[in-house]
């Protein structure tokens, strides 16, 4: 089942918008698609086509160390081919994270898309909302999920006194 | 019908309520594995520091005892804040020697009207108020789980 | 749009708001017509708080998400790291974990089954369905040691061994939540009132339900039929026989009925694994302990919670801890896309925005987490 959706993912996809088309090291039953950050709208509208038009969500990864990337990860799933999960993923410079929405093509990517920004401070090219949401009122430091950024030695310097136990010992 | 719907209503007004009265007549509810304050072995605590690094409420904090302990030289004993515990019971699966314990001393038994009353030191938690019971102690993992290796995997696998 | 529209704030301390959770509602005379979710107010960062703690103590964070439905969201994070370490699980911790996840679910449904009472008025539901939940907790707290998050399942098993007397406990339980779930079957669901303010308002079509990406009882109410436990078997589920309830119409009416309907197929589900308990009960193989360290890799856990499809995905460099951990909770794309939708294709008035979020049963602190 899994095999053919692959097959079919590599017969369908054009060749020049994907890098590799692979089974998920975790889960033999995800696929997986490598693209380039310029390519994903058109791929997201190919999967539509092809039946993935159920959005589950976005994921972004921090690969400080590694290769000072973000990787950020679509996953997209089809209710007509039994709930087969297609992951998306690419890496985008951590210095100059810009990626196109897709907001317009999937409504619930319009609220994770917030949710990447505010938490990575990736941007959103033409989303048209990106503001603080989850974090509004109570935060007011650098994105919080960074791994460069040490939020809980941030908030226990800044709403705890810099002390660990907020109460005397 | 009528008749269904007061033979009910008099049913209820002969049983009892479903409410309790605590402390007054009953103690909190409880049942044989309920997790509760802990109790402190201090004869066999060596004073290691894994129930303090396990702990995922930051309640344990190692504070020195002095006194003439045989097994534990650096004389340091957990102290916990029930305040921010809990009871999870990770710290009394991972004590190497079984010097942590639960009782099911919970709920109104624990309530205080000082805040800095929830800071248990190690000679107030090795004696627990009676009556209670320990219910959840390192014999829950004698003897030990096996532990996973690839080994076992392959066997496991070849057996199906 | 008429001329003047107001702005007005409902929640997060409304009796008609579901939990901690606000909304911005614009109203035209007494329509409503646009809803904009306010969420933050349960924000605890859980995804960064687990990047701190060792693998098996993440069970502890695990089921904080979400108070309703605890089990389920814990079972997704075990199967996560035990799909990263590559390990199994023995047989009887599978059948166990599989009833005490169902069991959470019937808990998440008859604690819904209160604010859905409450939201259109029928006071009785909440106290009955709090009477039934409270034998569910009391049977938690015999078998796990808690009430509420039981930090029972683990990456390699349970933490410990079931009691001898689990079957008869067990089957007491759901006699007794069996004859309260009748009951409001007969007092709420034949209900003319009840009947009268959820039939044919909130409708979601099924296209529009896939588009907006709305999950779980929502998405059976609107007709479609899709259940992880069905297409993505994990633990037990695909050892034992259940149906999967659906609605025709979409309406709020049909939203409410299929989780009725959950709630007998749990049952269904627990009566058939008892019996497979029962053989192993002398079983002492219960659990593996896992080593500190993880491979290197990535983890998907992905289960059917009480309100939706759930989803961890776990990234591991070889540490003791997670490099990072994306929960991807249920409740978001029904207190965003789906109510947006509602309220913009419908004539929505304030008095039924409640009964309207009631029945698409979201869960504020997963949407924050």
């Amino acid at each position: 089942m899994t095999n053919n959706v692959l097959e079919e993912l590599k017969a369908s996809i054009p060749k020049e918008l994907v890098e590799e088309i692979r089974l998920s090291k975790a889960k033999s039953n995800i696929v997986e698609i490598v693209i380039k950050p310029e390519n994903l709208r058109k791929i997201a509208l190919h999967l539509r086509n092809l039946g993935f038009n159920y959005f589950i969500g976005i994921e972004t990864i921090d690969w400080w160390k590694k290769d000072n990337t973000f990787e950020l990860i679509y996953m997209f799933s089809s209710i007509e081919r039994n709930g087969q999960l297609v992951f998306v993923r690419f890496k985008i410079p951590r210095d100059n994270p810009v990626v196109d929405s897709i907001h317009d093509i999937f409504p619930l990517a319009y609220y994770q898309e917030i949710e990447n920004y505010e938490f990575f401070g990736v941007v959103f090219r033409n989303h048209g909302g990106l503001r603080k949401w989850i974090l509004e009122g109570n935060w007011d430091g650098p994105p919080p999920l960074r791994k460069d950024f040490d939020s809980r030695k941030w908030v226990l310097e800044k709403y705890y006194g810099g002390k660990r136990y907020e109460r005397p010992i | 019908m009528v008749l269904g719907a007061i033979i009910l209503g008099l049913k209820y007004l002969f049983t009892r309520p479903y409410t309790r009265l605590v402390p007054e007549k009953e103690r909190p509810f409880k049942t044989e594995t309920t997790r509760g304050k802990h109790v402190l072995y201090m004869d066999k605590c060596t004073g290691c520091t894994m129930c303090q690094r396990v702990c995922p409420a930051d309640a344990i904090q190692m504070v020195r005892v002095e006194g003439d302990w045989k097994r534990n030289k650096k004389k340091i004993f957990p102290r916990i804040d029930l305040h921010r515990c809990t009871f999870c019971a990770m710290c009394v699966e991972v004590c190497p020697t079984g010097a942590l314990a639960m009782t099911d001393i919970t709920g109104w038994e624990l309530t205080t009207e000082d805040k800095e009353k929830t800071i248990y030191m190690p000679y107030e938690l090795s004696e627990p108020e009676p009556p209670y019971r320990i219910t959840v102690s390192k014999n829950e993992w004698l003897p030990p789980p096996p532990f996973y290796s690839k080994k076992k995997l392959i066997e496991k696998t070849s057996n199906k | 749009m008429g001329l003047k529209t107001v702005e007005i704030f409902l929640g997060p301390q409304h009796p008609g708001a579901p939990g901690n959770v606000a909304f911005k509602l614009t109203l035209d005379g007494e329509r409503v017509v646009d809803a904009e979710v306010v969420p933050g107010y349960l924000h605890r960062g859980f995804e960064k708080l687990m990047e701190y703690r060792w693998w098996e103590v993440n069970v502890v964070m695990a089921p904080r998400f979400c108070v309703e439905d605890p089990d389920n969201f814990e079972l997704a994070y075990v199967l996560a790291v035990e799909n990263l370490y590559g390990i199994e699980v023995p047989e009887k911790a599978k059948y166990v974990r599989t009833i005490i996840a169902e069991m959470s679910r019937i808990q998440s449904h008859l604690f819904w089954l209160l604010f859905m009472g409450a939201a259109v008025g029928a006071r009785y539901i909440p106290s009955w369905a709090m009477a039934a939940r409270e034998e569910i907790l009391k049977w938690y707290d015999y078998i796990t040691g808690h009430r509420i998050y039981h930090h029972y399942l683990v990456p390699g098993g349970i933490r410990w061994n079931i009691p001898r007397d689990f079957r008869e406990r067990t089957l007491k339980v759901l006699k007794f939540v069996n004859k309260i779930v009748d009951d409001i079957k007969k007092a709420l669901y034949e209900n003319k009132i009840f009947i009268a303010r959820t039939r044919g308002i909130g409708i979601l079509k099924p296209q529009d339900a896939i588009r907006l990406s709305a999950t779980g009882p929502v998405l059976r109410g609107s007709g479609v039929r899709y259940d992880v436990r069905k297409v993505d078997p994990y633990e037990a589920y695909d050892e034992v026989e259940f149906n999967i309830p659906v609605g025709e119409y979409g309406d709020t009416y049909d939203r409410c009925l299929v989780r009725l309907k959950e709630i007998y197929e749990s049952m269904n589900i627990i009566r058939q694994l008892l019996d497979k308990v029962e053989k192993l009960i002398d079983d002492k193989h219960y659990r593996y302990k896992i080593p500190l360290v993880a491979p290197p890799g990535e983890g998907i856990g992905r289960v059917e919670s009480a309100r939706g499809e759930y989803i961890v995905h776990i990234t591991s460099t070889g540490g003791q801890t997670p490099y990072r951990i994306r929960l991807r909770t249920p409740s978001m794309p029904h207190l965003t896309t789906v109510i947006k939708h509602i309220v913009k294709n419908e004539e929505v008035t304030i008095a039924d925005f409640p009964i309207i979020v009631k029945s698409l049963d979201p869960c504020a602190p997963d949407l924050d987490r």
